[in-house]
Formats: structure tokens, C-alpha cells, sequence
């Protein structure tokens, strides 16, 4: 392989070059912009006109924004470990051999086959106040809080969670299922014959060997918790009273309803910057613990 | 009944009761759709009409054009996939196999990709896609994810994993670069190929915000994008049994060909995996 | 696996060849039909874009106007395109100016978008445009002026009004005669109505949705004496005490008269079946709805404006869609296109759109037309959504609209949710909505 010194950067060069165009290019546009001030709805701001970094200092300085960073924490942070603990949950009850267990996994998995916005008029549906079932549900088992999911400041985020939490667990747990069934069955013969109880083999055995899984699909359910808002424009629109605006919805009004491409620019150079932190450490973490990669 | 037994049902039930919790919006939205469509549902009357209809089915096919809808979103993601498969091995292979310099750096600098939702960049991205002169085809909305980090990222960690001697063999058998790859690298992949493969095309076939900007007309929409006439409520108010037959007409036939394959589909994983 | 893989790749060479066919398919009948247009004199063909969402088949009716169209001027072909809703007409509208690519010469967009548009650079006046059409002071007298209201700014027409609507007030006449009450004509009446024909865990006595708040909260502002919006376009009402006084009508339908449910009411999709169903004795919707109310409902449906605060006094606001003429495109094309939008405003037209939408009919003579009397005679509450117009005040539309707009949703449901009180609330709405408006004076 020596005498081919260019060919491994000719292998990379199409993902490279697509990389280049429809990623970091626009990602460089996005921070130069970012220091203008520019607004389609303004005469006099229609070109751009610079701006330091004021467009971040404002920012910052908005409770607004807070407010909807505040929202997207919870809404990352509340989702993601919850949709990955339950994938894993499912994927070892369902990971037995009983009659009819494709219909378990279908029951599971089908929410993942369903379009965003298609699960978000389902569940619009179904959340309706009065006579939802998701209301006469939680009646039956004794709830008599408020009902109305979407529009009440309290729930409407967590509506939208519930969304995501019953789309992707299914998903994932595909993915650990997989791992599960690949995992080596003499190791727990060992352990059953050591007397190691259920929790101690999952705790010792499944998840340490699971965890190129679990990095894989945290990664995953990552990136999609920041970058999916389809449930949010059908049934919330991100209020009450910005109460379920995220991150990526902001960006959307900023740069769609308000028409301010200078802020929208900031807002999505800030979007990166956290996402970076977040993947970053994830890998970086993965990466650390298995020093024969390189 | 010996303890194992009992246990055994105990689990059976708790799946069984879950199970039914999940489906029961899906399992409600197609009693839905069954209504005809002049009897909406009501306080105390969520279930059946007075007959089952085809009404809304039938209706939901006359506002938009589905087949084409279906035959775009299949196209698009087997256009991203296919397109992937290639550029995503070449690249974790070279990234796997060879040490050049710059590798960490050109690693990283793919990685970004992974990191930046295509979303945020929308509309830069339109731009680009309007100097390409390709607005409004399916071939615009797969195109900025032909190249993908992620699928690197994953296959580099598989072929890393891959022991040494087995390709070391390879070299000294005088295999080529790419006889390596299709003989040692991809078949000892296969699980992870199938990750990704599921994973893209779920996420193509799930995207919504960028498939409704770079396309206008239904020639180009995949299903997601031209369902939007039916998640809108208008200046009307929302027809459930309309909407949920639209969407079981989405979902229909993906929920069939899970069930149908989903054994060949779980058992792809475990034994490619194995061998 | 080998099996899967051959079959797979087999796939995929078969669809990206269908795919390479589909594009030379399309660019076929484009190239045979140029050298048989240049018989005609001058071949027009121009893109319009609209919105539809599943209201009604708005595709079929239009495309068969597109046809009558075509035969009347046999050189101008329409091609429409149809998208989702509105937003996504305006997003298509922007990324297509942004992205440099070529507009369409016309498109369906919200008549409060005016100023953004403007603003933009995106459309262009309509006045001289106009002035191409024989009787242009009759047409546009002919036009419901609260339609107009929206079009004009700087002493320029910049839109036609087409897909329209406004707010009322459906509510169940059978239940009303049962209870022995009639018609509310007040907020006092109207409360003490919604109070009696309420049935705890039965029935509401109004449905009043506030998931996207401002254009059903317009009536009762309004109502009270004081619209959020002037005839200036920066400055908005917010704060004016007969807005807050408004507002708390809202809040007391709930909190002292127990009439409607608590809170901000993300029902607008639910609201009409409710009350078709007879679980709400009244709702406040669009007349686009009357359609479906009708034909779901086996009772006798009213339709009213909103009641004001004075006894006597009503209100109501319209809404819907306006056609606009984009900038950039050929000077051919933007007439063709006013031409298109004119035919389609033609009394016998506007008449045929409204009787199959739902919508009102933009024109007053369109409710002379024989089709219009027949739909009439049959669906008498038509000519109710027609009159309320008469109470109708100008929509919100400002500068700096979709801000603005969201700084009013934000704290209108914090006082419906009771977060806020609505005085505080609406000071600080409008505080934050001046501040946003500083840079547009």
C-alpha cells in the first residue's frame, strides 16, 4: 500500500467534497453572517450591515432566549436517557423466544415507521381534551389534572416529549435487540452457574458489552432530539407563551416569521456550537476507553 | 406450574399490557379513519360510526396524489442509501486501513457533519442547491447527505475492529485495495451496514422540514412533504377520520412489510454478524 | 446476504434509471410545444402559487378555472403549484428570491403578509397593473371593502383579495329555543347564555380556541371599543384598557361563568365537531368551516358576529388570502397573471368558488349571480357569513408582523393561563412589541 500514497485520499474525497459543500461551507456563511445585522423586513437593513457581535450579546441578553435554551435542556435532557433506558427495557423483554414475539416487536417498533408529522397528528388526535383516549386513560387510572396537553403552559413541552419518547424507543430498541442477540450466550451460562441474579448479569455482563450500542444509539437520539421539530410546528407552534419553543423552532421563527437573517445566522452558529459540545464529549468519551483504535 | 412458568407469564403479561399502550394511537386513528365522513367523533362516541366507510380512504386519495408520493420517498431513500453505501465504505476503509497524513484532521473535519443538523443550514444549503440547478427533484433533497459522517464514523469503528492478522493475511495473499474491501471488510461489516442502512432510511424517510423547501410540486414530494395539506388544519376545522386515513394510507404498507420480514430483518443482524 | 445485496443494487440501478427517464420525460412536451406556440402572437405561460390544505378539492376547482382561463385567452398558459398552507407558499416565495432562483410571476398569500412583502422587495403595486382592466373603479368598488383593508398601503393596491373569510360565531339555535333564550346581543348576554346551556362534563356553552390566539381574540377587542391594530402600521393596542377589559371577558367565560374550558384552548381543530356534535352549544371559528358544520350538524346552525361589550353592538375581522404579483418576473407575465386574477374575480366566478369553499365571495354582485340565489335558498347561513362583514375591523397586519405577533400570542395565553395578570401581561406585550417596532419608524 505504500506505492498508492494518494489513493486513501481519493477514497475520501467524495464524502469529503459533500462534506465541504452542504456542511462546512454554509456552516462558514452562517458564522460570517452571524456578525451582520440583516432583516428582509427592514428597507434600510435588507443588506447586511455589520454588526460586531452584538447579535450574540443581545442574544444572550434576551429572556426569551433563555428561556427557549432552558427548553431545549429539558427537552434533550428529558428525553434522551428516558427513550434510550426504555429501548434497552424493551429490547430485553423482548429479547425471548415466545409465539407471536414479531407482533411485540411490531407493537414496539411501529411508532419509528410513521412519519413526525404524521405521529404528531395521530397524538394531536388522540391528546384532544374531553374526549381523547390519552385523556380517558389517565382519567381511568385516576388522573383529574388538566387536559388540555398542548395548549397549557405546564404540559405543552412535556406533550411533545411524550411524542418523541413513544416514536423512537421503539427504534432504538432495534438496535439493542441486535446487540443482544449478538452477545456471546456462554458468558451467561458462566454467570448463571456463579448464582449471579438478573440485575448483577445486566448490570455486569449486558450493559458493559452492550456499550458500543448504547454509544451508538445515544449519538443518534442526540442528534435527532435537537434536530426534530416536526411535533412542535403541528401541535404546539412552540407556545403557550413560548413554552415549548426549542432550540431548532426558534431558529425556524427567527429566520421565517421575523425575517432576520443576521439573528438567525447567530442563533444557528449557537445551535452548533452546542451540538459540537454535546457529540464531542460523546465520542471523545467512547474513543478514550478503547486505545486500540488507532 | 414450576416458578419459571409463572414468571415467564408474569413477563408475558407486562409486554402484553405495554404493547397495548403503544399502539393504541395508531389502533385509534384507523377506527378513525373508518368513520364515514359525516359523523365526527364526539364526547362519548370515540370509537365506531353507525358504519364502517371507506369514505375517508377514498376522499384522501382524490386531494393528493399518494402513489407518486410513494414512489418519490422510495426513490429518494434508495437513491441516499445506495449513494452512501459507496462513499461511506471508501472512506472508513481509508480511514481504517491506511495512515496518511492528515488523517486525524481530515477524521474530525468529516465528523462536523455529524455534529451540524442539515436542518440549521437550510438556507444556505438552498442556495447551493439553486446554483446546482437542481431545485425541485428528488436528487435535491438526498444530495446533501450522499456523503455521510455518521456512516463513516460507524464503519470506521467495525473495520477498526476487525482483527489485524485476518487482514494482514489479505495483504500478503496480494489481495487489492479494493479485494480487501469486498472480500475482509464488508462481510465482516454486514451488521453495522445494516445499522446504518435502517437508520438512513428511516431518517430520509422521516424528514419533513427539507423535503417541503427544496420542492414545490408533487412530481418531486416525497410522502412527509405532501402530507402537509392534510396536517394543516385550514381554516376548517380538523376532519379526524380524513387525517387518520391519509395517514394510515402512509404507513400501511411499511407496518405490512415489518411484520411480514421482521424475523429475516432481526435475524440479519444476529447471524451476518456471527459468522 | 449476497442475494439481498444483488437485489438491492438491482433496485437501485432501475430507479435512478427511472429517475434519469422521469427528467428527460419532463423537458420533452416543454421543448415540442415552443415552435408550436409561435403561431399565436405572443405565448405567455406564467407559475401561480397555492395553498391548499384539505379544506376543500381547491386543486380541481381551480384547475378547472384554469381551463375556462386558457380557452377565453388561448396564448397564456397557468401553471399552478400547488403547496401545503399558506407558510409554506410564503417559505417556497422567500427561498425562491433568496436562493435566486425565478419567482413565480403570482401567489395566494395571507393578506396580513402585506408588509413583510413589501418590505421584502418581493411583490410589486398593482395600480398600473390595473389600470390595464376596463372597469377598474367598478371592480375594485365592487370588492367587500373589509377585504380591501388589507391591499392598500403607501396609497398603492398591492393585493386582490380572493380566498377569504372572517370570524363568527356558530351556535345551536335548536338548544337555544329549547333553553328559551335567543341570540346573545351583549357580553353580558352572551356569558349568561354559555352559562345556562353548560352542563358540567356535558356540554360547554362556547368553545372559544386560543391555540394561535390573536385573530379570534380580534372580535372581542374590538367588541370592547378598541381595536390592537390602527390604521397606523407600528403601532399596535395592546395595553389600551378596553383590550384588557377584553381580555378578562375571555378569562371571566371561564373562571366566573364556568362556561368554556379553563385556559388557552388548543382546540381549533376539535371546536367545529364539538359543537356538530352537540357537545358545545357555541363556538367562535372561521367561516371556512361553515361547510362542514353544516354538513355534519342535525340541528339548525346559527351564524352570527361576535357579540360586543354594548348591548347592540357586534364585531368580527376577516381573514384568508390575497393574490400577490411578485417582483422580477417579465413584464408579460405579471399581466397575464393580473389577468388570471381578474377572470377569477368575476362575479359568476367568485360566486362558484364561494358556493364550493365555503368561502366568501369577495365580490358583492357575486351574490346576484342565479348559482349564489340557488346556494342561498339552500344554505341560508351564506348570506350570514356575507353580512358579517358589516362589523368586520382591520386584521392584525403591521410592520415587523410575525414578531409582533408572537410577542401578542405569548402574553395574551399567559393571562388565558393565567400566568399573568392581563393587565401586566399586556404592558408588557406592549413593551416588548414597541421595542420590536423601534427600528421599522
Amino acid at each position: 500500500m505504500k506505492q498508492k500514497k494518494y489513493l486513501p485520499y481519493v477514497l475520501i474525497l467524495p464524502t469529503f467534497i459533500f462534506v465541504t459543500v452542504f456542511t462546512v461551507w454554509p456552516t462558514f456563511l452562517s458564522l460570517y453572517k452571524s456578525f451582520f445585522k440583516q432583516r428582509l423586513n427592514i428597507a434600510r437593513f435588507r443588506e447586511p450591515v455589520f454588526y460586531g457581535i452584538k447579535n450574540y450579546t443581545q442574544l444572550f441578553q434576551n429572556p426569551e432566549f433563555i428561556n427557549v435554551l432552558k427548553n431545549t435542556l429539558i427537552y434533550v435532557l428529558g428525553t434522551v436517557p428516558l427513550t434510550v433506558l426504555a429501548a434497552f427495557i424493551f429490547a430485553q423483554m423482548l429479547n425471548n423466544k415466545f409465539k407471536g414475539i414479531g407482533y411485540f416487536r411490531l407493537a414496539f417498533f411501529h411508532p419509528s415507521i410513521i412519519p413526525m408529522v404524521s405521529a404528531a397528528t395521530i397524538w394531536m388526535f388522540f391528546l384532544t381534551p374531553d374526549y381523547g383516549l390519552f385523556n380517558s386513560a389517565l382519567t381511568f387510572l385516576g388522573y383529574s389534572g388538566p387536559q388540555n396537553w398542548t395548549a397549557n403552559p405546564n404540559l405543552a413541552l412535556f406533550a411533545v416529549m411524550i411524542i418523541a419518547f413513544w416514536k423512537n424507543a421503539g427504534y432504538y430498541m432495534i438496535f439493542y435487540l441486535a446487540g443482544l442477540q449478538n452477545l456471546p450466550t456462554n458468558i451467561y451460562e458462566a454467570a448463571r452457574l456463579d448464582g449471579a441474579g438478573y440485575l448483577r448479569t445486566t448490570f455486569a455482563i449486558t450493559l458493559p458489552l452492550l456499550k458500543r450500542s448504547t454509544l451508538f444509539i445515544s449519538t443518534i437520539a442526540f442528534i435527532s432530539a435537537f434536530q426534530t421539530i416536526d411535533h412542535i410546528f403541528v401541535l404546539t407552534k412552540g407556545g403557550p407563551s413560548g413554552r415549548s419553543t426549542v432550540l431548532l423552532y426558534y431558529l425556524w421563527q427567527t429566520r421565517f416569521e421575523n425575517l432576520n437573517i443576521g439573528k438567525a445566522s447567530t442563533i444557528t452558529v449557537i445551535l452548533i456550537v452546542t451540538l459540537l459540545a454535546f457529540t464531542l464529549s460523546n465520542i471523545m468519551l467512547s474513543e478514550k476507553k478503547e486505545p486500540n483504535n488507532e | 406450574m414450576s416458578r419459571k412458568n409463572i414468571k415467564h407469564i408474569f413477563l408475558f403479561l407486562i409486554i402484553l399490557i405495554v404493547a397495548l399502550l403503544w399502539i393504541t394511537p395508531v389502533i385509534w386513528s384507523f377506527v378513525a379513519s373508518l368513520r364515514p365522513l359525516s359523523e365526527p367523533m364526539g364526547r362519548g362516541d370515540v370509537w365506531f360510526g353507525h358504519r364502517l366507510s371507506l369514505g375517508s380512504y377514498i376522499k384522501a386519495f382524490s386531494l393528493a396524489p399518494f402513489g407518486r408520493y410513494y414512489l418519490n420517498t422510495l426513490i429518494l431513500v434508495t437513491m441516499v442509501l445506495s449513494v452512501q453505501l459507496v462513499t461511506v465504505t471508501l472512506a472508513a476503509f481509508a480511514f481504517a486501513h491506511y495512515k496518511f497524513k492528515g488523517q486525524r484532521l481530515i477524521f474530525t473535519y468529516i465528523l462536523l457533519q455529524m455534529m451540524i443538523p442539515t436542518t440549521a443550514l437550510l438556507v444556505p444549503n438552498f442556495s447551493t442547491i439553486r446554483i446546482l440547478g437542481i431545485y425541485d427533484t428528488i436528487l435535491a433533497i438526498g444530495i446533501p447527505y450522499f456523503g455521510s459522517a455518521f456512516g463513516v464514523f460507524l464503519l470506521r469503528q467495525a473495520f477498526l475492529s476487525i482483527p489485524r492478522a485476518l487482514v494482514d493475511a489479505g495483504v500478503m495473499d496480494g489481495c487489492s485495495w479494493w479485494q480487501l474491501v469486498r472480500h475482509i471488510y464488508v462481510p465482516s461489516a454486514i451488521p453495522t451496514f445494516t445499522a446504518f442502512a435502517i437508520s438512513s432510511i428511516s431518517w430520509h424517510w422521516n424528514e419533513f422540514l427539507w423535503p417541503l423547501i427544496i420542492t414545490k410540486s408533487d412530481t418531486a414530494r416525497p410522502l412527509t412533504a405532501g402530507l402537509v395539506r392534510f396536517t394543516q388544519l385550514g381554516e376548517i376545522g380538523a376532519q379526524w377520520s380524513l387525517l387518520s386515513a391519509a395517514t394510515m394510507l402512509v404507513i400501511f404498507p411499511l407496518l405490512i412489510a415489518f411484520l411480514l420480514f421482521q424475523r429475516k430483518f432481526i435475524q440479519g443482524f444476529l447471524h451476518s454478524g456471527l459468522k | 446476504m449476497k442475494k439481498t445485496l444483488i437485489m438491492f443494487l438491482l433496485l437501485t440501478l432501475v430507479v435512478t434509471g427511472g429517475l434519469f427517464a422521469n427528467g428527460k420525460k419532463e423537458t420533452a412536451p416543454a421543448a415540442s410545444a415552443a415552435p408550436a406556440a409561435v403561431k399565436k402572437a405572443e405565448p405567455v405561460s406564467f407559475e401561480i402559487y397555492y395553498p391548499v390544505a384539505v379544506d376543500a378539492p381547491i386543486a380541481k376547482i381551480l384547475n378547472g378555472y384554469i381551463k375556462d382561463f386558457q380557452a377565453q385567452y388561448p396564448n397564456i398558459t397557468v401553471k399552478p403549484v400547488f403547496s401545503g398552507g399558506y407558510g409554506d407558499v410564503k417559505t417556497a416565495v422567500q427561498t425562491t428570491f433568496e436562493g435566486g432562483g425565478k419567482a413565480p410571476a403570482m401567489a395566494v398569500m395571507l393578506a396580513t403578509d402585506l408588509y413583510d412583502l413589501i418590505n421584502s422587495d418581493y411583490i410589486v403595486p398593482l395600480d398600473s397593473l390595473l389600470s390595464t382592466i376596463p372597469d377598474k373603479t367598478a371592480y375594485l368598488n365592487d370588492i367587500f371593502p373589509s377585504f380591501l383593508q388589507n391591499s392598500k398601503y403607501d396609497g398603492k393596491i398591492w393585493s386582490l383579495p380572493f380566498q377569504r373569510s372572517a370570524v363568527v360565531m356558530y351556535y345551536n339555535k335548536d338548544l337555544f329555543k329549547a333553553a328559551g333564550l335567543t341570540a346573545p346581543d351583549s357580553w353580558d348576554s352572551l356569558a349568561a347564555d354559555a352559562q345556562k346551556l353548560t352542563i358540567k362534563g356535558k356540554r360547554w356553552g362556547i368553545e372559544w380556541p386560543s391555540g394561535w390566539p390573536y385573530w379570534l381574540f380580534q372580535p372581542l377587542a374590538i367588541g370592547a371599543g378598541q381595536n390592537i391594530i390602527g390604521d397606523s402600521d407600528t403601532t399596535v393596542y395592546f395595553n389600551n384598557p378596553k383590550v384588557i377589559d377584553a381580555v378578562k371577558f375571555y378569562i371571566s367565560l371561564s373562571k366566573k361563568y364556568h362556561a368554556t374550558p379553563a385556559g388557552v384552548q388548543g382546540s381549533w381543530g376539535a371546536a367545529p365537531t364539538n359543537f356538530a356534535k352537540g357537545s358545545t352549544a357555541m363556538i367562535v371559528h372561521s367561516t371556512g368551516s361553515l361547510t362542514g358544520i353544516i354538513k355534519q350538524a342535525n340541528f339548525d346552525v346559527g351564524v352570527m358576529p361576535i357579540p360586543g361589550k354594548v348591548k347592540g353592538t357586534y364585531a368580527s375581522v376577516p381573514g384568508g388570502g390575497n393574490f400577490y404579483i411578485l417582483k422580477g418576473t417579465p413584464k408579460a407575465e405579471q399581466e397575464a397573471a393580473l389577468k388570471f386574477a381578474y377572470f377569477v374575480t368575476q362575479p359568476k366566478y367568485a360566486a362558484d368558488f364561494s358556493t364550493k369553499t365555503g368561502y366568501i365571495a369577495v365580490r358583492k354582485s357575486a351574490y346576484n349571480e342565479p348559482e349564489m340565489k340557488a346556494y342561498l335558498a339552500k344554505v341560508p347561513q351564506a348570506a350570514d357569513t356575507r353580512d358579517v362583514l358589516k362589523y368586520a375591523g382591520k386584521e392584525l397586519s403591521l410592520q415587523n408582523l410575525g414578531q409582533v405577533r408572537n410577542i401578542f400570542h405569548k402574553y395574551l395565553q399567559a393571562a388565558y393561563n393565567g400566568t399573568m395578570t392581563p393587565e401586566a401581561a399586556m404592558a408588557q406585550a406592549q413593551k416588548e412589541a414597541d421595542a420590536s417596532l423601534k427600528d421599522f419608524k
